[in-house]
């Protein structure tokens, strides 16, 4: 396979490259502005030395890194920390990394498949598979993401709620910023912004850094993929599926390739988008185990965090990390629940547009875009305003959110792996044998991680015959 | 861009002669937004693809009515 090959045209019209088509070429703002900052790339790219790389690379990065930071949300992030206050440093270390080497995995196709066809993820699944399993797929978006929001503005209220913000403020604050992203109607403009607001992420770092963590248990675990204290238990399986809905959902192959595509890489890019998510999702690990570390004194100090959200989760962690680690925690999982709302709105928007025809892209201005901005300000404010329920049981909403996740993926990764493979599209780019191999392999995993959350809900005895507790 | 570009969507006439030329060297035809309106030809699903498909709709039924009978169970 090779990263510079075209691949093959499947549409009808144009067939030709723009110059050289016969009828009059059709252009808008949209490609207006997408055309600027190809035409930086290209600069970029026609100079030679190291400088032009890395300016090359600054130029192309963001989607990769802005989906896998996205995806280190308020949900994400509390799973890393009740799976620190549970199980301590030990076999979830390794996991974790485990499971940032399968979103690499299932990203890359997604960069892939964004270039070479120039559509959306929900486009293609629609257009080429017709609109039967098209709404299936967008059923299972559409409810996970919704989901999901709701998930990011409690962690934004919760972390806000540290600093003693109240609850109303901090959801109308976070709405605020997300419109106000997009009121550049720049999709580079806004991915810069989102990335500086996302590079917090690691602001869990210095916090793990003031637990003063045991860096010979650290390196143990990575190494050995021990303790499982407990063994195989309801609540470890429970942990197991929060923490891989933490790291792959569905709403990120629909986001990353339909930002590829409104970022505009082409074929000659997927080098660097192959970067941008490595390097995404090595920050990303980085953050999560960070948020492990931060929490594994709980463990240590056998302090129950059943339950915590994530103002609970900075207030215990207070006597061990002090007042400026507590506050750097709570700050973490508001910028965690801000990205995500950005990120996963978008994802929305875009996979309403691309199903209904309608334009879909961060470079049209609001009265170009009426449909798409709404889906996303109207998906954003419906969550905010479920937040504010008071009698809703939340705890379970968080609950659901990842569980939903990993069980969504197996069907969304089916649809993903057929248009990878489908060489009418994808031409030389088609996936090679070991891509399939370790694509086959991350489905059978989740769904095993779902059959196994189906059995220790309905039939947890088995995990005493097991050895489990 | 200056404000003279801001007409209605897919207004060609109003695209000024240089922008339309940075957009004609630096875009892939199926770039461009009007070429994306062009539908992906309908490719129809072999019997082991659709197979898979419906055996993960049905896992996927069947695990939400795990993780709702978990929900009602919990908040009991």
């Amino acid at each position: 396979m090779t990263a510079d090959a075209p691949a093959p045209k499947v549409r009808t019209e144009p067939a030709s490259p723009v110059g050289e088509a016969q009828a009059p070429v059709v252009i808008t703002h949209e490609d207006v502005d997408r055309a600027h900052d190809r035409a930086r790339v290209q600069g970029a790219r026609s100079r030679r030395g190291a400088f032009s790389r890395i300016r090359l690379l600054w130029l192309l990065l963001g989607p990769g890194i802005l989906v896998m930071l996205g995806e280190n949300d308020g949900p994400s992030m509390l799973s890393y920390a009740a799976t620190g206050a549970k199980f301590g440093i030990g076999f979830f270390l390794p996991f974790i990394v485990l499971t940032f080497a399968m979103a690499v995995v299932v990203q890359e196709m997604t960069v892939r498949l964004g270039a070479a066809t120039h559509r959306g993820h929900a486009e293609l699944i629609f257009e080429r598979f017709g609109p039967f399993w098209g709404w299936f797929s967008m059923i299972d978006l559409g409810i996970g993401n919704f989901l999901t929001l709701v998930t990011e503005f409690i962690a934004i209220r919760a972390g806000l709620g540290f600093f003693g913000v109240p609850s109303g403020v901090a959801v109308l604050g976070a709405l605020l910023l997300l419109y106000s992203a997009l009121l550049t109607h720049r999709y580079w403009t806004w991915e810069r912004i989102t990335l500086a607001i996302a590079a917090f992420n690691l602001i869990f770092v210095p916090v793990a850094l003031l637990a003063h963590p045991d860096w010979h248990a650290i390196a143990r675990a990575l190494g050995t993929w021990t303790p499982l204290p407990g063994g195989l238990t309801k609540d470890t399986v429970l942990i197991l599926l929060a923490d891989i809905g933490a790291t792959v959902t569905p709403w990120m192959l629909f986001f990353q390739q339909s930002a590829t595509v409104d970022k505009g890489l082409t074929t000659r890019d997927i080098r660097f988008g192959r970067l941008d998510t490595l390097l995404g999702a090595t920050l990303a690990t980085v953050a999560a185990l960070a948020v492990v570390a931060a929490a594994a004194p709980l463990f240590t100090h056998h302090m129950s965090a059943e339950n915590f959200e994530a103002a609970q989760f900075a207030q215990a962690l207070q006597p061990i990390v002090g007042h400026i680690g507590a506050s750097l925690f709570a700050l973490g999982m508001v910028e965690a629940g801000l990205v995500a709302c950005v990120t996963i709105s978008t994802s929305s928007a875009y996979a309403f547009g691309e199903v209904a025809g309608s334009p879909h892209s961060l470079n049209l201005r609001m009265w170009e875009g009426k449909a798409f901005y709404s889906v996303l300000f109207l998906c954003a404010a419906l969550a905010a305003g479920i937040v504010m329920i008071p009698t809703l049981p939340l705890v379970y909403v968080v609950l659901l959110v990842n569980v939903i996740a990993v069980l969504a993926m197996p069907p969304a990764l089916v649809f993903l792996y057929l248009l990878v493979n489908d060489r009418e599209l994808m031409g030389p780019l088609v996936s090679p044998g070991w891509a399939n191999l370790l694509a086959t392999l991350v489905v059978l995993l989740l769904t095993g991680a779902g059959i196994l959350f189906g059995v220790s809900v309905i039939a947890p005895s088995v995990f005493a015959a097991l050895g489990g507790k | 861009m200056s404000a003279a570009m801001n007409p209605p969507h897919n207004a060609p006439t109003a695209i000024a002669a240089a922008e339309r030329a940075l957009v004609l060297s630096s875009l892939e035809g199926d770039q461009l937004v009007e070429a994306k309106k062009s539908p992906v030809p309908r490719r129809q699903l072999k019997g082991v693809e659709l197979l898979v498909l419906w055996s993960l709709r049905l896992y996927l039924l069947f695990m939400m009515a795990v993780v709702l009978y978990q929900v009602r169970s919990g908040t009991r």
